[in-house]
């Protein structure tokens, strides 16, 4: 009897109309978001690739270490290859970070900086799709699953036979699910399958278990909306009562929560505009070069009478006085820089939390956070970034502030020329898989028992449900 | 047969909707209850269909108790409703597979699934049409098929003739007769008490959640039925 409610239910579903325009509007969506997805990581692999190549013949044309100073090293940002799928905040930071002597290194020249419009309409990803249209389609597929019934006397006529109601519910929810998966599952393997053979897609063994997570993780979403639509509509009279209810959950879950966490994380735990603490630097900067130079003129100044005795011995001991002040003052203002930039991150860190914990009771931010951070596109692996750069900038400034310190020779103003093959390089270690898992465990947790509560609430609410 | 032993239900808003109703349809018989919207029709009809739970009193079917067991009771008892709208993207056919299968039917052939439908008196045409542009009538007529295939003992039917035409009418009471000399028990609500009389063995007529007058097929052979249909469905009942 449970088989033949199934097939009736998946039977019912794909005869319909609405079925027939799921179906075709996953599969155009599913395969156009794909499909740009991957062209825009070939195109950004492509200009990474080259930005290095440029990157290091630009050092390597440079005069003497002086200049090789004067403009830094540029850390260039290695696009995500999951990017494809979830976007995440790719397109909205920065994409270069320079490391140079003076600054605090930051990324820059984000694609939405350079074209501000695209920030509009945020990417059409994967993970947007689901969090919006195939969301809407789960309500679409179960806001009259029981009230529909009731309205057309089915549900009567059914029970008139010897069917024991929970069969029924449980029945409709498989053959339901079934026939909300067909028109996804199948646009989403010929995805997979554009992965898989798309030439400048090299997904590795971790990356297709992160795929699985994220997918896994995308169907546990519209479980949640498909059993809140099982769970409306047996306790509604109406079904146009029952997809009022639904949309405008949906308006809430999708839209409010995510922006109204933000704004109450915003509002309890104020920080800082990046304006004062780029102030506060600066400050601190100018004082300490101002006071740098006054100490190396008064110690030149002691050092005349010396100077005059022994040239030579004096155009050592500069070189070391002034190798040695650079370095002091340089760490003097990446500990400055680091203790204001540390204070700044603990502020922003504690509000993004809080907006992140806000938000989460929302499966729409679970979805969106918990698959940025399966995807590597999350705010924490700009954090990473950003942070893994900002500890490689004090090993650059020894590197720099020592060749330059070595290659002036003081007595002729020659100076050497360069090399770079033993420069360090930024390293960026990937977060492991499991890291990553653990810090989308309450994701997945939420909603697993969103899912629960929503059925059981349906099926308690069937089993009561007044079927004239 | 199906049977009322002091049936009562009082509904949450205090409104009674039937009022100790005592009654008993023996196989081979066909009642009709008789009465006015609102007089309590349906409410008998799901109290045997266990949709909605007694106030007082208890209704059997085949002696078995139907709000205490009430798959049980189930199982011997097919159900015409009022209207039915069944489901639209479905074939006659297929929607009379499904009712079938969950009726307990299963090795039923798209022949046998013919042969009710025509009994019925659907144009074969129709068979493999979507119900969803069906008129009302031959949704009625798909409705009886679905009760007549799963041939239970008993048969409840809530207002079945509202949407036919004359010809189906007479067709489907002709449907109703044979079942009754199969030795079903059969009963009819309906406010049609014209075409109820060509077939009734007992009418009942019912105001206000309660019976208040029964008569045999014998009696009604000479009375007036315009002077009855008067009588009981406008004017108020007889004080006890
Ligand atoms: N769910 C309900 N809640 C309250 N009153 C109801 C409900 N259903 C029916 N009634 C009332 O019970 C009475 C009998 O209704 P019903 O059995 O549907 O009449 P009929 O089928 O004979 O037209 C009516 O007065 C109706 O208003
Ligand atoms: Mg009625």
């Amino acid at each position: 009897m449970l088989r033949d409610i199934i097939r009736k239910e998946i039977l019912d579903n794909i005869t319909s109309p609405k079925f027939v325009f799921t179906f075709l509007l996953c599969t155009i969506l599913i395969l156009v978001s794909v499909y740009t997805g991957v062209t825009n990581y070939g195109a950004e692999r492509k200009e990474y690739t080259a930005a290095l190549a440029l990157n290091k013949k630009n050092l390597e044309s440079q005069p003497n270490y002086n200049s090789l100073a004067g403009i830094g090293v540029k850390v260039n940002k290695p696009p995500q290859v999951l990017g494809t799928v979830v976007n995440g905040i790719e397109e909205a930071v920065g994409r270069v970070a320079p490391v140079n002597i003076a600054a605090d290194p930051n990324l820059i020249d984000s694609k939405y900086s350079s074209n501000p419009v695209f920030a509009v309409f945020g990417p059409l990803d994967l993970m947007f799709i689901v969090k919006i249209v195939l969301s809407l389609f789960a309500i679409l597929f179960t806001y009259d699953a029981i009230v529909g019934e009731k309205e057309r006397g089915t549900l009567k006529l059914a029970l008139s036979n010897d069917v024991p109601r929970d069969r029924l519910i449980l029945g409709k929810a498989i053959g339901g699910y079934i026939s909300l998966l067909i028109p996804l599952l199948i646009p989403l393997l010929l995805s997979l399958l554009i992965l898989l053979i798309a030439p400048n897609i090299h997904l590795a063994g971790q990356d297709w278990l992160r795929l699985l997570l994220i997918f896994l993780m995308f169907f546990l979403y519209l479980s949640v909306f498909f059993s809140l639509g099982l769970f409306v509509s047996a306790r509604t009279s109406r079904s146009s009562t029952s997809f009022l209810v639904l949309l405008f959950a949906w308006v809430v879950i999708v839209m409010v929560i995510p922006k109204l966490a933000v704004i109450v994380a915003s509002q309890a735990r104020p920080i800082p505009s990046v304006h004062e603490v780029t102030a506060k630097k600066d400050a601190f900067l100018q004082q300490i070069q101002q006071e740098g130079q006054k100490t190396a003129r008064e110690w030149i100044q002691q050092q005349q009478t010396e100077a005059a005795k022994d040239p030579k011995g004096f155009q050592d001991r500069l070189r070391k006085y002034i190798e040695d002040l650079q370095q002091d003052l340089t760490s003097q203002i990446d500990a400055n820089n680091a203790a204001i930039e540390r204070d700044y991150q603990l502020k922003k860190g504690a509000q993004q939390t809080l907006a992140v914990n806000l938000s989460r009771v929302s499966p729409a931010s679970a979805l969106t956070f918990g698959s940025m951070t399966l995807a590597r596109t999350g705010v924490d692996e700009f954090d990473r970034f950003l942070a893994s750069v900002r500890s490689y900038k004090p090993v650059y400034t020894k590197w720099i502030n020592s060749k330059f310190g070595e290659s002036i020779n003081f007595q002729t103003g020659e100076m050497a020329t360069i090399s770079i093959d033993d420069m360090p390089q930024h390293v960026l270690e990937p977060e492991r898989l499991s890291r990553s898992l653990l810090r989308t465990l309450p994701d997945f947790g939420l909603m697993a028992v969103m899912i629960l509560v929503f059925f059981v609430g349906a099926y308690a609410s069937f089993l009561r449900y007044d079927v004239r | 047969m199906l049977e009322a032993i002091d049936l009562t239900k009082r509904y949450e808003d205090g409104m009674i909707g039937l009022d100790s109703l005592t009654l008993k349809v023996e196989p081979g018989e066909i009642f009709c209850m008789f009465g006015a919207n609102g007089a309590g029709k349906t409410t008998t009809i799901n109290l045997f269909l266990d949709f909605i739970p007694p106030t007082s009193g208890t209704a059997l079917i085949e002696g078995i108790d139907v709000h205490k067991d009430p798959l049980k009771a189930k199982r011997h008892v097919s159900f015409v409703s009022e209207n039915v709208m069944l489901y639209g993207n479905f074939t006659a056919v297929q929607n009379l597979d499904y009712f079938s299968r969950l009726a307990g039917k299963r090795s039923l052939t798209k022949a046998d699934y013919g042969e009710v439908l025509t009994r019925v008196g659907l144009q074969k045409e129709a068979f493999d049409r979507r119900v969803k542009n069906f008129s009302k009538g031959m949704r009625q007529k798909l409705g009886i098929a679905i009760a007549l295939v799963k041939d239970a003992a008993n048969i409840l039917l809530d207002e079945p003739t509202s949407g036919l035409d004359p010809q189906s009418g007479r067709e489907f009471l002709e449907t109703l007769v044979q079942m009754r000399d199969r030795g079903k028990s059969v009963f009819m609500s309906t406010h049609d008490i014209f075409r109820a009389k060509l077939i009734a063995d007992r009418v009942g007529f019912m105001r206000k959640g309660r019976l208040v007058m029964m008569k045999t097929a014998k009696e009604l052979e000479g009375a007036d039925l315009t002077d009855l249909y008067i009588q009981y469905m406008e004017e108020e009942p007889p004080v006890a």
